[in-house]
């Protein structure tokens, strides 16, 4: 019977279930969690290591690449990214005054309490977009595997852990549910308005959530002569964080930051973790008290003001401030802490691997580093049984690499995501000169662009024109609050970024604008000291 | 004039050190030997020693024995009680919940920054604790947090344990939101000074009506636990004496009014804030108890401000009040000792009095007189060693000492000046600091703050400035 069963299920099986291997010969592969292998081999079949080792045969039906020069490491795993989610669209249909009444329309829908921004029930892998196109850039620099949440409101929403490949959505989730998100941030126009009350809406919210836990226990028990406890999403979003299930991670740089995210994850006694982290070297006693964990952000804080005799001299806090962060990830290790490596939006992912390196010469051993953006992260989300390491039965994520994974001059040579290969192409060679004049690609940014920019609950439409010279940039930014100057506009190939200051509220307020055009399309973010925002938008003909 | 802001931006560039040099002389004992100590409670001592003993006075008396005490010399020098600002937004990340007109549930406590320059100004300026408060954007606004201010020290070590909770309230047009529209937002209720009134009334009713769906439950009359609503919660403190109510306003009767909703709900209101007609209802101000906390001689920088006169702070002293000098700002935090002087020119208060204004009234009005706010046996070691007489526009702090902790060494500070410009030198040398050449855009460094060093007064921030 067992034995005609089986017969029955091979011939049903789809035919990838027995299709060829692949196994990589010859290659020096770091496993992370074992001993490396100086001379091995590791087989892949149906999107798992089927086999790894110095004495390991190749099966008859493998495909070979023979990595003789080459290392095996266990695909890199970058533990804070936005892949796969679209841009929410900034201005519905709708005409003008769309967005409020977008809000509104919202908030009829969800089954919340509380409004957008406050939701922790919002969830990425609701979001995610199918298609291998956009994580090439990604997957060309050795990722295989990310978390992938939105940047809005303070409640980012609940992230996924995703494979860097895949035809459909459902394929490439690894992990969902991973995280509850959060950003010290505010929301426009309305309460919280500011970091007090940031703090003291999600406090109220916390125990409202803890009320909630209560009253279902009490509803369960005896329904009785009690009014039923609403089914609020929000709410019930947060049980598992009370519960210590699901992890909480704050995005905070700043030492006092993450000291205030402490405190909070004390208050209510949840799993702690925190995002970005420049400063938690300061404070690691204190995160190691509590267990908690950084996604320590590779994005290291560079200067980025041109030397003008005018200018004031940089705080000695600021050149402080950039001198200490490398050494950030050194100190963590000494200290016990547990973490893992994030790209923090950095626009170059090249800088990843080169800023690792930094903080391997800054103190990191080199092996901790290669951990913090493998193994380290699949252990922090909890899915270290099946990834983050190169092993026997685990998903067959994997990345092969020319040289060393911190050298300068790597070439990442192949990425398998669950088994399946991408070959990168090489970098197309940099324009030779100055890519600043005549035609080249910073000529191409010149233009006039409407766009949309997604200010939380509040979105602004507005346009930005650029005149390009050289690798300075002039121009307007214009939106609902009135035409501010661009000022400090630079340029490199199709990449852009100047500064501007917008009356709002009364006050003046700087903002940074970073971003790309590419074809007939712009897109980047805009920095105020009231978080990023997102924009995006397309060329006036 | 330039070796003046010379000094200042070395005072800058001190204070930027990660943990002040000056804070880990810490513990030990210490003999301010032959100053001429003012006490602000027993009058001037002339030739007199303290010694200090865990952090407390433990004794004043001359030609006291030194021991084990590292000895201060203070010859020549004017030692005083730390200056004690009772309305101060100092290392506040945030000021205003502005987008309601009840935000008690916000907590200064909360976004409290232990690293902000302006705590060591302060100090350079003898000031050694503060009244941090939410703006004025609100009728009831969050909560406020008393601090000494312990630069250096991580943040949890600045709240005054033990100290009275706080709340602010405010009146007239800045709740009333009179000089502040958002473009694309509808008005916020109230937009007079009788909704303002009603709004703090509102909330008294509500918050009375919370208490008593606890006690009911707690009696055991209902059986599903109400919610916890850190709205009221702050609100239901206040209406027990539990909290003290420090409540920003001009007008002298809107204030009067306050003073008669509190008497209604049966608490006493801790502080009037600017006060600038306290004055006119001096009598019943003493008659309901409350402190008034003011600024010297500054006015008419709004409408409601301008009815004023630099002998409020005479008047209300002679009428029996507990009066305070505030400064409201990071800048003129610094120079305290001036503005108390300028009591003894208006009117001519006495000099002692006028030192208790920044010292021993205002750690009254905070609750926390008991334990500092003059230099009596058994109070904490809050001190500072002044250059010469206090109220002299020559004087300059030397040491500023908290719980016998020296915060603020003059001499130590412009030792340093020297290392900090040749770290500076060094760290302008990395990589990471150069300017960038043709590479073009890097990563961006995370927005500075810009904090509002804005030389006035009255709860300014990006909504409220005066």
């Amino acid at each position: 019977m067992k034995l005609l069963l089986f017969a029955f299920a091979a011939i049903l099986l789809p035919a990838s279930a027995f299709a060829q291997s692949t196994a990589i010969t010859n290659a020096r592969i770091v496993t992370v969690s074992g001993a490396t292998i100086e001379r091995g081999t590791v087989v892949i079949r149906d999107g798992l290591i089927e086999a790894v080792g110095a004495g390991v045969n190749v099966p008859a039906d493998a495909r070979v690449i023979d990595a003789a020069g080459h290392t095996v490491y266990p695909g890199f795993f970058d533990a804070v990214t936005s892949l796969g989610l679209q841009t929410r669209p900034a201005t519905p249909q709708g005409g003008p005054g769309g967005g409020q009444a977008a809000q509104q329309q919202a908030a009829a829908q969800s089954n919340s309490r509380y409004p957008m921004g406050l939701r922790p029930e919002d969830a990425a892998a609701d979001e995610l977009r199918a298609g291998e196109g956009q994580f090439e850039q990604a997957r060309n620099a050795g990722f295989t595997t990310a978390i992938s949440v939105g940047r809005t409101g303070i409640f980012n929403g609940r992230s996924a852990v995703i494979n860097l490949a895949g035809e459909d959505v459902a394929g490439m989730i690894v992990k969902s549910p991973a995280a509850i998100h959060v950003s010290f941030a505010t929301l426009g126009g309305q309460y919280p308005g500011s970091l007090m009350g940031t703090i003291s809406a999600m406090r109220q919210m916390f125990l409202d959530a803890k009320r909630h836990q209560e009253l279902q226990k009490m509803y369960a028990a005896n329904p009785r002569g009690m009014r039923r406890p609403d089914a609020d999403a929000s709410l019930e979003a947060l049980i598992p964080a009370l519960d210590r299930q699901m992890p909480i991670i704050f995005n905070a740089n700043r030492e006092i930051e993450i000291i205030r995210a402490i405190d909070l994850a004390k208050e209510f006694n949840l799993r702690l973790i925190i995002a970005g982290g420049q400063e938690s070297a300061g404070v690691a006693d204190r995160l190691k008290a509590i267990d908690a964990a950084v996604l320590f952000s590779l994005n290291f804080p560079k200067r980025t003001t041109a030397a003008s005799p005018d200018a004031d001299p940089e705080s000695l806090e600021t050149l402080r401030f950039r001198a200490e962060v490398p050494k950030a990830a050194g100190r963590l290790a000494l200290a016990g802490v547990r973490f893992a490596f994030q790209s923090g939006g950095m626009t170059n992912l090249a800088d990843f691997s080169a800023n690792a390196a930094m903080a391997v010469q800054n103190g990191l051993s080199a092996d901790a580093a290669v951990r913090a953006m493998t193994l380290s992260p699949a252990e922090i989300f909890g899915i270290a049984d099946r990834t983050g390491s190169v092993e026997t039965g685990k998903i067959a994520n994997l990345t092969v690499i020319k040289g060393d994974a911190l050298a300068k001059d790597r070439v990442v040579t192949h990425v398998f995501v669950d088994g399946k290969l991408f070959e990168p192409k090489a970098p197309p060679a940099r324009p030779a000169g100055n890519p600043g004049t005549g035609t080249g690609p910073a000529a191409a940014v010149a233009g006039t662009y409407n766009v949309t920019i997604d200010v939380p609950g509040q979105p602004l439409t507005g346009s930005m024109n650029f005149a390009v010279q050289g690798q300075s940039m002039t121009g307007n930014l214009t939106t609902q609050l009135g035409t501010a100057p661009i000022r400090n506009g630079r340029l490199t190939g199709n990449r852009f970024s100047f500064d501007a200051t917008v009356a709002y509220g009364g006050a003046n307020i700087d903002i940074q604008v970073s971003g790309t055009v590419t074809g007939n399309r712009i897109e980047g973010s805009i920095d105020s000291p009231q978080g990023a925002v997102p924009f995006s938008g397309t060329r006036v003909p | 004039m330039k070796r003046r802001i010379g000094m200042l931006l070395g005072l800058a560039a001190l204070a930027m050190l990660p943990f002040s040099a000056a804070a880990q002389q810490a513990g030990g004992d210490v003999l301010i030997k032959n100053a001429t100590v003012m006490t602000a409670s027993r009058g001037t001592l002339e030739n007199t020693d303290i010694l200090i003993r865990g952090g407390k006075i433990a004794r004043i008396g001359k030609n006291l024995p030194a021991g084990t005490a590292r000895v201060i010399d203070a010859t020549g020098k004017f030692v005083t009680p730390g200056i004690i600002d009772a309305h101060s937004h100092t290392m506040m990340d945030a000021v205003n919940e502005g987008t309601l007109s009840v935000t008690s549930m916000t907590r200064i406590r909360d976004v409290l920054d232990p690293k902000d320059v302006a705590i060591y100004r302060g100090l350079a300026g003898g000031v050694t604790a503060a009244l941090l408060l939410h703006g004025s954007a609100n009728a009831i606004g969050g909560q406020s947090s008393t601090v000494k201010f312990k630069y250096g020290r991580p943040v949890e070590e600045f709240v005054v344990e033990g100290a009275p909770t706080g709340i602010k309230f405010a009146m007239g047009e800045n709740p009333k939101r009179a000089n502040f529209t958002i473009p694309g937002q509808p008005p916020r209720y109230p937009r007079t000074r009788m909704g303002v009134l009603e709004v703090m009334r509102d909330a008294f009713v509500r918050a009375r009506d919370y208490k008593r769906s606890w006690d009911d439950f707690r009696a055991g009359k209902t059986r599903v636990p109400p919610r916890r609503d850190m709205e009221l919660e702050p609100i239901v403190e206040i209406l027990e004496g539990k909290r003290l109510v420090h409540a920003h306003g001009y007008r002298s009767d809107e204030q009067l009014n306050l003073l008669r909703l509190a008497e209604e709900f049966g608490f006493r209101v801790g502080t009037l804030q600017h006060g600038l007609e306290a004055f006119k209802f001096a009598p019943e101000i003493a008659k309901h108890g409350a402190g008034v906390s003011i600024f010297i001689d500054s006015w008419s920088y709004k409408l409601e401000g301008y009815d004023a006169t630099p002998y409020n702070a005479y008047m209300l002293w002679k009428a029996g009040v507990n009066v305070s000098i505030n400064s409201d700002s990071n800048e003129r935090m610094r120079r305290l000792n001036l503005d108390a002087a300028k009591a003894m020119k208006y009117g001519g208060v006495p000099e002692q009095d006028a030192l208790k204004m920044i010292t021993l009234n205002p750690a009254i009005q905070l609750g926390i007189g008991n334990r500092t706010g003059s230099i009596d046996q058994n109070k904490d070691a809050d001190i500072v060693i002044w250059s010469e007489h206090p109220f002299s526009p020559y004087a300059h702090p030397e040491i500023t000492m908290i719980e016998g902790v020296v915060y603020f060494d003059r001499k130590a500070d412009i030792e340093r000046r020297a290392l900090l410009a040749k770290e500076r030198e060094e760290l302008e040398k990395l990589d990471i600091n150069k300017a960038p050449g043709s590479g073009g855009a890097a990563p961006r460094i995370p927005t500075e703050r810009v904090r509002g060093d804005i030389g006035h007064i009255e709860d300014s921030d990006i909504d409220d400035h005066d």
